[in-house]
């Protein structure tokens, strides 16, 4: 299964570079859905004991939840609120390409250095979650609008979530349906503040929220 | 099975009373709920901690679930801070109720995140496993985010989205640290999951991956605990939130994270040949938090901000006697107890002298002990615990804090923590000193005093300063068995 692994893998991360470069929200919402899906079906993928129904119904769970209820939750943010672009990022596009081509072999000298291999992943993915982790965490910091933000924080996500697969085949399902549902309900709540974000200020610019300080 | 019925009576009974919630009374109604339920909630609670102390760890669920002296203790802790803040609860909406702004639907959405709040840091203090104990601690940081928001207004909201972001992405990282620390294990199954067997064969864990683990867990449960540098999100929210809920913040979501930190730190101590690795990151950060807090606590002109800083400080103090170890422990434990007491009192005394004078400002609210005599002295008394005044309980705590790290032979250590203490007593005690007793600009009529105010004010100032002159004999006992869980002798 390991060249579909990769394949998988590699269709993750130009998702990634996807959002990174990419101004229009829109753009970033649906290439945060796909990545959802994507890492929703890693796991069947990656299983090296075929599938049972269990995984199956999970990794549709993920899939619908990640792929079609956050990007819905999302564009409904910035359709209310008329934004469609991100305008003035922190960071320029282009040099937040060039940074994240530089995380990528960052990310495989890390992987190369940690003993990992524990659940005889394939050579990409420890490398594809720590790049994932690092652009979500700089979308977090280079971007001003709320919706980037949380598209950063869902970038992150995935990222501790395909290094998940790399230490366990499957967490326990109790965990790992609290752990959907905690992302579930931070992406509802994130939504609901900008909502709410919208309405109070008419803009959704986080760096702008500065009255409280000292 | 006697004790079967303890743990999922302590997880369910929550839920239920949440459930409860939802179903629209009045919203006076929702309030005394509140009150009554978390109060029963002490009956399972009580049964824990005696199992705990008398026999033992107590576990359920196959050993998913568990009860042993640290998590009784930080169980009596939360059970005080959310009753007191319970029965507090009434006398702050009770304007708000008359006044229609707190309605039936606002007061059911209180009720519902009341309880779901008390459940999801129950899970935490219950976990063995620490997978469940990180779904816990992340459900606590979205049900507050919600509280917070409880007050209309852009400054809530500011405040709401800030406390989402950081520590929803602090918690992701803490979450990484869990796997890690899985991974260390060899990622065994299930077991790996395990805080028991974690430390169980701690000695054939990889040092590196959970050393690499508990950085990703300190920044991770740190932000959510309040510790500098991760702590920007901490005065916004406190401030914010209603005066209950903040009392709540202070008095227990700051320990929550910190308790999870602390399940770990013996685990990786063992790993790392008790060589104090991780017991040196506690301790700078520790002092990095309460010197910073320091810094801006002098410069403070919001009374609740002020308290927010001063639980930067005493989270700061409580992660420094942690590391430090020995005394320090059971110092840092006792110390969570007494400033939980004392910040649940001063945010709630805080919060009603904001309603009664129509600010929070702290120069305007100066006089307070003449117009509003429960709560300004309520605040008064709780301020001047918390900077450290002898003889209460937190003088004790402090002091042997300090006393931890001369012992070690820590002598730098020693004089900045003084340092630190010093410039808050001074700072703190200057803005408690005016605002008790300077001359009022705006004359405001005495308030009528309530003899059930004042009791519920007094008693648990009263417990910090019993505790400060005596300690019973069977608490003592679980201070010390907790203490020794996280490295403490005793």
């Amino acid at each position: 299964m390991t060249a579909w692994e990769n394949m998988l893998l590699a269709a993750v991360l130009l998702t990634g570079f996807a959002a990174v470069g990419s101004s229009r929200l829109a753009t970033g919402i649906r290439a945060l859905g796909a990545q959802g899906v994507l890492v929703g079906v890693l796991p069947l993928v990656h299983s090296v004991a075929g599938w049972n129904p269990r995984m199956v119904g999970f990794g549709a769970v993920v899939a619908t939840t990640k792929g079609v209820l956050f990007p819905w939750l999302l564009s409904r943010a910035i359709r209310a609120s008329q934004t469609r672009r991100e305008t003035e990022p922190v960071v320029g596009y282009g040099a937040s390409l060039a940074l994240a081509a530089v995380l990528l072999p960052a990310a495989f000298w890390l992987a190369d250095r940690a003993p990992l291999a524990v659940s005889q992943a394939g050579a990409l993915m420890a490398p594809t979650a720590f790049t994932l982790m690092g652009m979500g965490l700089f979308l977090m910091v280079a971007r001003r609008t709320a919706v980037s933000q949380v598209l950063g924080y869902l970038m992150l996500e995935n990222g501790i979530h395909t290094f998940g697969l790399t230490v366990f085949t499957h967490l326990p399902l109790l965990v790992e349906l609290g752990v959907l549902m905690d992302a579930f309900v931070a992406v509802f709540a994130m939504g609901i503040a900008i909502d709410h974000i919208n309405r109070e200020f008419d803009h959704m610019d986080t760096t702008r929220l500065t009255s409280l300080k000292g | 099975m006697a004790s079967a019925w303890i743990l999922p009576a302590l997880l369910l009974g929550p839920l239920l009373m949440a459930a409860c919630c939802l179903i629209p009374r009045s919203a006076d109604a929702v309030i005394r709920f509140c009150a009554v339920g978390t109060l029963v909630l002490a009956i399972p609670g009580a049964a824990a901690v005696r199992h705990a102390a008398a026999l033992g760890p107590l576990f359920a669920a196959e050993r998913w679930l568990m009860v042993d002296a640290l998590s009784a203790y930080h169980l009596i802790i939360l059970l005080v801070v959310f009753g007191f803040s319970a029965l507090f609860a009434p006398f702050y909406f009770a304007g708000e109720i008359r006044s229609g702004r707190f309605g039936v639907r606002t007061a059911a959405r209180y009720g519902a995140l009341w309880f779901g709040t008390i459940g999801a840091m129950l899970l935490v203090v219950l976990s063995n496993n620490l997978a469940l104990m990180w779904v816990g601690v992340e459900a606590t940081t979205l049900l507050t985010a919600f509280l917070i928001r409880l007050q209309v207004g852009p400054a809530a909201l500011e405040a709401m989205w800030k406390y989402l972001v950081m520590c929803s992405v602090g918690v992701a990282l803490a979450f990484m640290g869990t796997l890690l620390a899985a991974a260390s294990a060899g990622g065994t199954g299930e077991s790996a999951l395990l805080g028991t067997d974690l430390m169980r064969r701690a000695e054939q864990l990889n040092p590196r991956m959970i050393k690499a683990a508990f950085l990703f867990l300190v920044v991770g449960y740190g932000t959510k605990a309040g510790l500098a540098p991760m702590h920007n999100w901490l005065p916004d929210a406190h401030s914010q939130a209603p005066a209950p809920v903040s009392a709540v913040f202070s008095g227990f979501l700051l320990n929550t994270a910190l308790y999870a930190l602390l399940r770990y730190l013996p685990i990786v101590e063992a790993a790392t040949g008790q060589a104090g690795w991780a017991r040196g990151i506690l301790v700078a950060f520790g002092l990095l938090s309460l010197v910073v807090a320091a810094g801006f606590l002098a410069a403070q002109r919001e009374v609740k901000r002020l308290l927010a800083y001063s639980s930067i400080e005493h989270v700061g103090l409580m992660a420094l006697g942690a590391g430090l170890g020995g005394v320090g422990a059971v110092a840092a434990l006792f110390h969570a107890l007494n400033h939980s007491l004392c910040k649940s009192v001063a945010f709630c005394c805080a919060g009603q002298l904001g309603r009664i004078r129509g600010t929070l400002d702290l120069r305007r609210l100066a006089g307070s002990v003449r117009v509003a005599p429960v709560w300004g002295t309520g605040l008064f008394v709780a301020l001047l615990a918390l900077i450290g005044a002898a003889p209460f309980a937190i003088f004790m705590s402090k002091f042997l804090i300090v006393k931890a790290a001369a012992d070690a032979g820590r002598y730098g250590v020693m004089a900045l923590a003084l340092a630190g203490l010093a410039a808050v007593f001074i700072s703190v005690l200057r803005h408690a000193v005016a605002l008790a007793w300077a001359p009022a600009d705006a004359v405001v009529a005495p308030q009528k005093t309530s003899i059930r105010a004042a009791a519920l004010v007094a008693l648990p100032l009263a417990a910090v300063l019993a505790l400060g002159l005596w300690i019973p004999r069977p608490f003592a006992a679980l201070l010390l068995r907790a203490a020794r869980i996280i490295g403490g002798f005793g």
